[in-house]
């Protein structure tokens, strides 16, 4: 209720980003992974986040993307270069000259 | 010739700490332990090498991603690596359209009712996960590597692969529907995920 209270003040539809300076949810989902990977500018990525902090219906897919890239980090978090790998490198290059 | 002292000083402060990133791009490229021991001590050799080449300062990750990539390929070419796991992968169509395709990913589709924040996404095995990467087509998988992985901008995964950043969006945004295609497929088989309709995009 509080979530619509604010959304009808701000001149929203529900699921409708089509306020003054709010964007619709096709733009805020097409938009999506230029703004996960940081790679939007600050006034752009700021349109984008305000329309997921109000639409019902696109969060969940932020929350999807997120949850995504998180398990991806994950699978390679503990990946080292084994010692091996490392000692040999090390004993290779010191015998090559530049 | 003996290599200068300070050349090898700066090369080991420098370059020698990002083997691990090295090594992990290296796995995700050659697809065994192995190759990919290989492919690192190609990529340091010649790094060390051409270290006049190199700019102090400037981005080292990715000029030596550059040297494991352009390494990589070039082995690829002479037959050396034969990455049958993509063959398959291609073969068996990936679920992404050619054109037309929806913002809307497909995956959040078929889930959304019962899973609608992908939390299934935590529940499968990052050995899983690898795998699915390694399936990806090389183009896609450079670039979800190195975007999701180890973080680079758009523009310097576009220097290193020499495509426009719009081609890289391109990738990762088709490399990111596939693999995200294959683990939902994988966790409804491990019933991470039951849907009662299985009308995911394919």
């Amino acid at each position: 209720m509080i979530l619509r209270a604010i959304k009808k003040w701000m001149g929203l539809a529900e699921g409708d980003g089509t306020a003054s300076d709010m964007i619709s949810c096709e733009d805020a989902l097409a938009g999506i992974y230029e703004f996960l990977d940081g790679e939007l500018d600050d006034p752009s990525s700021e349109r984008i986040q305000a329309h997921f902090d109000v639409c019902e219906r696109c969060y969940p897919h932020l929350a999807s993307e997120r949850s995504f890239k998180a398990a991806l980090q994950r699978a390679v978090d503990n990946q080292r270069a084994p010692e091996a790998v490392k000692s040999r490198l090390m004993a290779v290059l010191a015998e090559t000259t530049m | 010739m003996d290599a200068p002292e300070s050349g090898k000083v700066s090369f080991q402060e420098e370059a020698l700490p990002h083997l691990d990133a090295v090594y992990r791009f290296a796995l995700r490229l050659a697809g065994s332990p192995d190759a990919a021991e290989d492919l690192v001590q190609e990529t340091f050799l010649r790094g060390f090498r051409a270290w006049d080449q190199y700019t102090p300062g400037t981005q080292c990750k990715s000029w030596l991603f550059t040297i494991c990539r352009n390494v990589f390929l070039r082995q690829r070419e002479r037959g050396q690596r034969h990455d049958e796991i993509v063959q398959k992968n291609v073969a068996s169509g990936g679920g992404i359209s050619g054109t037309g395709v929806s913002v809307v990913n497909p995956v959040w589709q078929a889930s959304q009712d019962l899973d609608p924040e992908g939390e299934f996404f935590s529940s499968i095995v990052d050995a899983e996960i690898l795998e699915a990467i390694d399936g990806l087509p090389e183009e896609y998988r450079t670039a979800v590597v190195l975007s999701d992985l180890e973080g680079l901008p758009y523009a310097e995964i576009a220097e290193l692969m020499e495509v426009p950043v719009g081609t890289v969006k391109s990738r990762l945004f088709r490399g990111r529907r596939q693999l995200q295609q294959k683990l939902y497929e994988y966790a409804v088989e491990q019933g991470y995920i039951s849907p009662e309709r299985q009308d995911v995009a394919g």
